[in-house]
């Protein structure tokens, strides 16, 4: 059955709106408008992150959700932050790749050490990304078989050809993620 | 076999693995400056059209642009290799060239005044094709450029810069040979390099003369050379680094866009960020250059080649910045591949209406071999040769010689490569598995497997100069100011970890800093692999100098000469004394450092090696080939650090390589220029879902180059890779394939199984 | 991206009217994943004024089985379908193709009714805007297809009118191979098109004020054997080059019923009609299923470039019928 007939409330208003947006645990309360430091409704979640929020950890490649850079968790699940709208994820709760690390002790995440262990990563810059996704699978699948990691990290770029070594990594983490 | 080190040698974590994997190591974009301003580009719809007008009037008044540029607004400079290319033209020379630039407080406000430009063009023919350009009456790119060519050579090579390959006697040689074949080859997809982080700059103007740069490239201290040569030596350029999300090469063809950046601010007296999307990135920036060779070859039936005899085009794109070089070096690559005694190849640099193509890993030289080794691979079966054996065979070995690309006379000096292949072949199972020319290795059903093989090398392992300071401090810790900075290969850990090994200092005492010119000496940066040697002798020599001086300062506390002391953990002792020991402070006192300097010259008479087998497998009935494994051997006389260096090897698969003959290709329309797959949809690449297995084999006999005998290997990777696809692909289905990439259609088309009676266009 | 006003549509009427009111100046959104890469690449001639959110409507996300079939809210996420035990048993063909799309990214935002509705992928028409475009064509109201004389490698060899873009959609052809029905909402109540129906050359069957609200998959015999073959270059993350979905029931040897729809071939998925007579009845052998690929492909006009999926498409055919995968 689909839910027809009159419209519960006013529609939300396209000129004032406060959108509330958990990120790595803190709440965010960001008003939208034309203004330079407010959310225009085109901005994608990938800009809010980078622009409004200082966290540039979370990065842009095509911009076009093709290469999977810029992936982050949306109520754990990874989602493309440059095809996503800030305007659409109010009362969301997000983690980027500055959520994974203790925010006291710097401790790394068992994924990021595993990476660093394994030297996964090349130029770097795809490596967030990567590290948000098998972050994701691990979440959805601790003890993945290396078919599944490869086909959970499909959507990430990576050209410097890091691969061989982030699957030894992400295998060697699984298991060991809380 | 290989010395024992305490650092060298040893997989030891990237310094910077932990900004890497927390998101903290900062990129270009995730610089931000105080009143910092955006800067967007109009791009051209015509492949080749003259600017008529420019209406900048409704751009200009948008709330939040503070500039709009033309070329009637900006200096006459003028880059490329002559310079002939101007920042902007009244003239445009490819779809996506630049027509204004706007910088503006945010990005959406450029975008939107990019809306607002009004331009009217005269629209002229275009030229796309290579042979085409070269006709009398094609369209002229360049009033410079009579016939669209390039003139040959590039002056920082020197005045007898290599410009083809001549010597010997090809009559001669043709006569000697059993077998002589001939053909058109082509390498002319152009793939792009497509490094994750897109081509930007930073600039900011002060009056009256200074530039200040953040550049994002391999290279920091280069682009500020090079934009010197542009604008003039009375402007001061500064340029600082960063991380770098890689370049593979094609970075350091930002000139334009960096200028761009800085006229910006010029114009508005703030910073301006200018980064290209990556429609951008791949439409309007480097991609590798189109090659085409029309060329003789004669061989005897051992595997000797007796004459190599041709043309060889290559199309640049709307203008060269590297391609003469790209030339010399591939000319110098080709010699050190091929022994033959006999040359006349000619090559000619075209420009054509096309987004411009240079620096790329494999430099020229995996341009010219996807051309040359498809001609000697008819020869070798033609004359039976198994295609390992040739390159085995012709390989350089040591006290033999080739002309390098500032066209003197270099006799090698490095390993004889052999044993490295022996074992790459042995590893491969190549005896097996090799069943002769064009025939498959196994058949089951629709799928055919077939192996082939390719190899390359590079004598700019040693090339350019280097200087690095070291800086010893008195608490135990080191300093390492270089213009270095990480771009993938891991090259700044493995600097720091040679620094660790000549002070004997734990590596995380030692810091790199200083990416900034004006600081740091001279480096020409990281290209051509010569990180390991050159470089690496730079940093060697810097730490050799700083120890030595910290040494004499404890000379007459420790009451004995300094070939008696050492120095360990920040500890100077007596060799024979130990006990007798104080720390650095003591020998420096709190109030001194101790810096050390080093330069390195250019060495040509060394050059790397790689070899790379491949495993194919066609599905017949559907054209479909899967890459199934990877065999790279190589020799790098000392492994700095195996996780690096495999990675390295492992990068066959990136950056335009193996791929460029499997289904990376930039498509643009013959008939209006337009680039069709700038995107990462329709541009094809590697994902982690097609993994083939890749097994590197890495010896370690010691080269002459430095302390730790080492050289460096990466840039050549991606280059062996495209002609043994190649290779494997046309003995798996029994048929010769000479185009890049062998996508399903050409396949079946070879096989022919492509229906005919095709509707050719028409009316919609 | 360039700016709009963003509206959150709290039921279908709701989101109904606003495109009404819009007239045409308005998009909803669903997952995205197509809408903002054309919304950023402005390769259309206009841009939308406002975008509107359908995700904002309860009651479009479910997977539900009645006496009929399936019910398939238009909002279900493709990784929902993909995870669904329901669809993996049943109706395996859509479960495939949905698993098949993208990456799991984009698989997490996707829904289905997006991806039937998403637009098509023809390189003339999504020529960014930035880089010198747009190019002007048919589809957009006017101009010459360039993709006839142009690199015409990934377009339609069988239906192709005025526009030779295929539809790009995996879950169209496996819901084509499975009868499915599509329940389209306006101002005015609601229609169903079978899926077959809802593409045509220049653009799909909504109008103005519509929006795709359910797809119903009618019972799909237990015995009958599904397959979903999708032809790429890159596995999993391309779109089709070709793809085939395949349900056939058998009667010991025998066929007793097929349905063959065929993907990324012409504008919409394909019936091949003239294949599934070929095998019904017959015995399922190699020469059978050959003469069906090759009935299935009868019609095929290939343009200059693409004849070659002609061929890939007979072999897919053969092979789904044959179950070798």
């Amino acid at each position: 059955m689909i839910t027809r007939g009159k419209k519960s409330g006013a529609a939300d208003s396209p000129e004032r709106r406060r959108i509330n947006l958990t990120v790595n645990g803190q709440l965010y309360q960001l008003d939208t408008g034309k203004e330079l430091d407010r959310v225009d409704p085109a901005d994608t979640l990938a800009r809010t992150l980078r622009e409004t929020l200082g966290l540039v950890g979370t990065k842009v490649s095509c911009d076009s959700g093709a290469c999977g850079c810029c992936t982050v968790l949306m109520e754990g699940k990874a989602i493309l932050s440059c095809m996503t709208l800030t305007v659409e994820c109010d009362g969301k709760s997000i983690t980027t790749i500055e959520g994974l690390s203790d925010p006291v002790t710097r401790r790394l995440d068992p994924l990021q050490q595993a990476f660093v262990d394994h030297t996964a990563f090349q130029c770097g810059f795809c490596t967030p990304g990567i590290i948000m996704s098998a972050k994701a699978l691990l979440q959805e699948n601790p003890s993945p078989t290396e078919e599944e990691v490869k086909e959970g990290l499909s959507g990430n770029f990576c050209r410097c050809i890091s691969h061989y070594q982030v699957v030894n990594a992400v295998m060697a983490a699984s298991g060991k993620v809380r | 076999m290989a010395e024992e080190y305490r650092f060298i040698g040893k997989a030891t974590p990237r310094k910077d693995g932990a900004e890497i994997v927390t998101g903290t190591a900062q990129f270009l974009d995730d610089i931000r400056l105080p009143g910092m301003l955006y800067a967007k580009v109009l791009r051209s719809p015509h492949a080749h059209a003259l600017i008529k007008r420019v209406d900048k009037a409704k751009a200009e008044k948008l709330p939040g642009v503070k500039a709009v540029l033309t070329w009637e607004d900006v200096p006459d400079w003028k880059g490329g290799t002559p310079n002939a290319t101007r920042v902007l033209d009244r003239k445009v020379r490819f779809v996506g060239d630049a027509v204004a630039l706007v910088a503006a407080t945010s990005e959406r406000i450029a975008a939107e005044a990019l809306r607002l430009i009004d331009v009217e063009y005269e629209v002229l023919p275009a030229v796309f094709d290579v042979e085409e350009a070269l006709e009398p009456g094609a369209p002229q790119l360049y009033e410079e450029f009579p016939g669209n060519v390039v003139p040959p050579g590039a002056p920082y090579f020197g005045p007898n810069c290599l410009k083809e390959i001549v010597m010997g006697d090809v009559e001669k040689g043709f006569n000697e040979a059993d077998v002589v074949t001939e053909g058109t080859f082509r390498y002319e997809n152009t793939p792009n390099p497509m490094p994750p982080e897109p081509p930007g700059a930073i600039a900011r103007w002060e009056e009256p003369n200074r530039i200040t740069l953040w550049v994002t490239d391999q290279v920091t201290y280069r682009h500020k050379i090079y934009l010197g040569r542009v604008i003039g030596k009375e402007i001061e350029v500064r340029t600082f680094g960063n991380f770098c999300g890689s370049s593979y090469g094609s970075k350091g063809m930002s000139w334009q866009l960096q200028l761009h950046a800085a006229l910006l601010s010029r114009a508005t007296g703030r910073p301006v960020k200018l980064i290209f999307t990556k429609e951008e990135h791949l439409a309007a920036f480097t991609l590798r250059p189109g090659s085409r060779m029309r060329a003789k070859v004669g061989m005897t039936r051992d595997g000797t080649v007796t004459a190599v005899a041709g043309t060889w085009l290559i199309d640049t794109g709307y203008y060269s910045r590297s391609t003469q070089a790209q030339v010399a070096v591939g000319c110098g690559e080709a010699q050190i591949a091929v022994r033959c005694r006999n040359w006349n190849l000619k090559p000619t640099i075209v420009c054509t209406n096309r987004s411009v193509s240079g620096i790329v890993r494999g430099f020229g030289g995996q341009e010219l071999k996807c051309c040359l080794i498809p001609l000697l691979s008819l020869a070798m079966q033609e004359a039976g040769v198994d295609p390992f054996e040739f390159f085995k065979k012709n390989y350089v070995k040591p006290g033999d010689g080739y002309y390098w690309r500032n066209g003197t006379w270099y006799v090698y000096r490095g390993v004889d490569y052999s044993k490295a292949m022996d074992k790459g072949a042995e590893q491969f199972r190549w005896k097996e598995k090799w069943r002769g020319w064009l025939k498959p290795t196994r058949v089951s059903g629709s799928k055919r497997t077939g192996v082939g093989v390719g190899v390359h090398g590079n004598a700019d392992i040693g090339e350019s100069a280097s200087e690095a300071y070291v800086r010893l401090d008195p608490d135990g810790t080191a300093k390492l100011y270089s213009c270095l900075i990480e771009h993938g290969t891991g090259l700044p850990s493995n600097m720091v970890k040679m620094v660790a090994e000549v002070l004997q200092l734990p590596m995380d005492r030692i810091s790199l800093i200083a990416s900034d010119s004006l600081i740091s000496p001279y480096e020409f940066g990281p290209a051509g692999s010569r990180g390991i040697f050159a470089i690496g002798s730079a940093v060697i020599a810097a730490a050799e100098d700083a120890r030595r001086k910290l040494l004499d300062l404890a000379v007459p506390l420790l009451g004995t000469e300094p070939d008696h002391l050492e120095t360990e953990d920040g500890v100077i002792f007596v060799k024979d004394h130990p006990e007798k020991r104080i720390p650095w402070e003591v020998a420096t006192g709190p109030d001194r450092t101790c810096m050390g300097f080093g330069r390195y010259e250019a060495d040509f008479t060394f050059a790397n090696c790689m070899m790379s087998f491949v495993e194919v497998e066609v599905d017949m009935e559907t054209g479909k080939t899967e890459l199934l494994r990877v065999v790279n051997a190589t020799d790098v006389g000392q492994v700095i650090d195996p996780p690096g260096l495999e990675g390295q090897l492992n990068g066959c698969l990136g950056s335009a390589g193996i791929d460029s003959a499997l289904f990376e290709e930039t498509i643009r329309d013959r008939l209006t220029g337009h680039m069709l797959n700038a995107n990462m949809i329709d541009y094809k690449w590697r994902t982690f879902a097609e993994l083939p297995s890749i097994e590197n084999v890495i010896l370690e006999t010691p080269f002459q180059t430095h302390r730790f005998h080492a050289i460096g290997v990466g840039e050549v990777a991606t280059a062996p890779g495209p002609t043994a696809v190649l290779m494997a692909v046309s003995n798996a289905i029994g048929v010769w394939l000479h185009s890049y990439p062998v996508t399903p259609e050409k396949i079946l088309e070879a096989l022919g199984k492509v229906p005919t009676g095709v509707r050719k266009g028409g009316a919609a | 991206m360039r700016s709009f006003t963003h509206i959150n549509a709290h039921t279908v009427d709701e989101a109904c009217s606003l495109l009404r009111r819009y007239r045409g100046r308005a998009v909803l959104n669903a997952g995205g994943t197509d809408l903002f890469s054309t919304l950023k690449g402005e390769n259309l001639l206009e841009y939308p004024e406002a975008v509107i959110n359908i995700k904002t409507i309860a009651g479009l996300e479910y997977i539900k089985e009645d006496r009929d079939g399936c019910k398939i809210g238009s909002l279900t996420k493709l990784s929902d379908i993909a995870g669904s035990l329901l669809v993996k048993e049943r109706y395996r063909v859509l479960w495939e193709a949905a698993r098949s799309v993208a990456t799991p990214q984009i698989r997490n935002a996707a829904t289905l009714g997006g991806n039937l509705c998403q637009d098509v992928r023809c390189w003339y028409y999504r020529y960014p805007g930035r880089i010198g475009g747009p190019i002007r064509c048919l589809r957009k109201g006017s101009g010459p297809c360039l993709a006839v004389k142009g690199d015409n490698r990934y377009h339609a060899i069988l239906d192709g009118k005025k526009c030779f873009a295929i539809c790009p959609s995996d879950t169209a052809v496996a819901l084509a191979a499975l009868d499915g029905q599509i329940t389209i909402a306006n101002p005015k109540g609601e229609r169903r098109l079978a899926v077959g129906e809802f593409f045509g050359p220049l653009g799909n069957a909504l109008n103005r004020d519509e929006m795709v609200t359910e797809i119903h998959v009618p019972e799909v015999p237990t015995f009958a054997k599904q397959t979903f073959l999708k032809f790429v270059l890159r596995k999993p993350v391309d779109f089709a080059i070709v793809s085939v979905a395949c349900i056939l029931s058998t009667d010991g040897a025998m066929c007793s019923d097929a349905r063959i729809a065929l993907g990324a071939v012409a504008p919409g998925p394909i019936r091949a009609s003239k294949a599934e007579e070929v095998i019904k009845g017959r015995f399922i052998g190699e020469p059978t299923a050959a003469e069906a690929a090759r009935q299935a492909l009868a019609g095929a006009r290939p343009l200059s470039m693409n004849a070659y999926k002609v061929e890939i498409a007979k072999t897919l055919v053969k092979r789904a019928i044959l179950g070798v995968v």
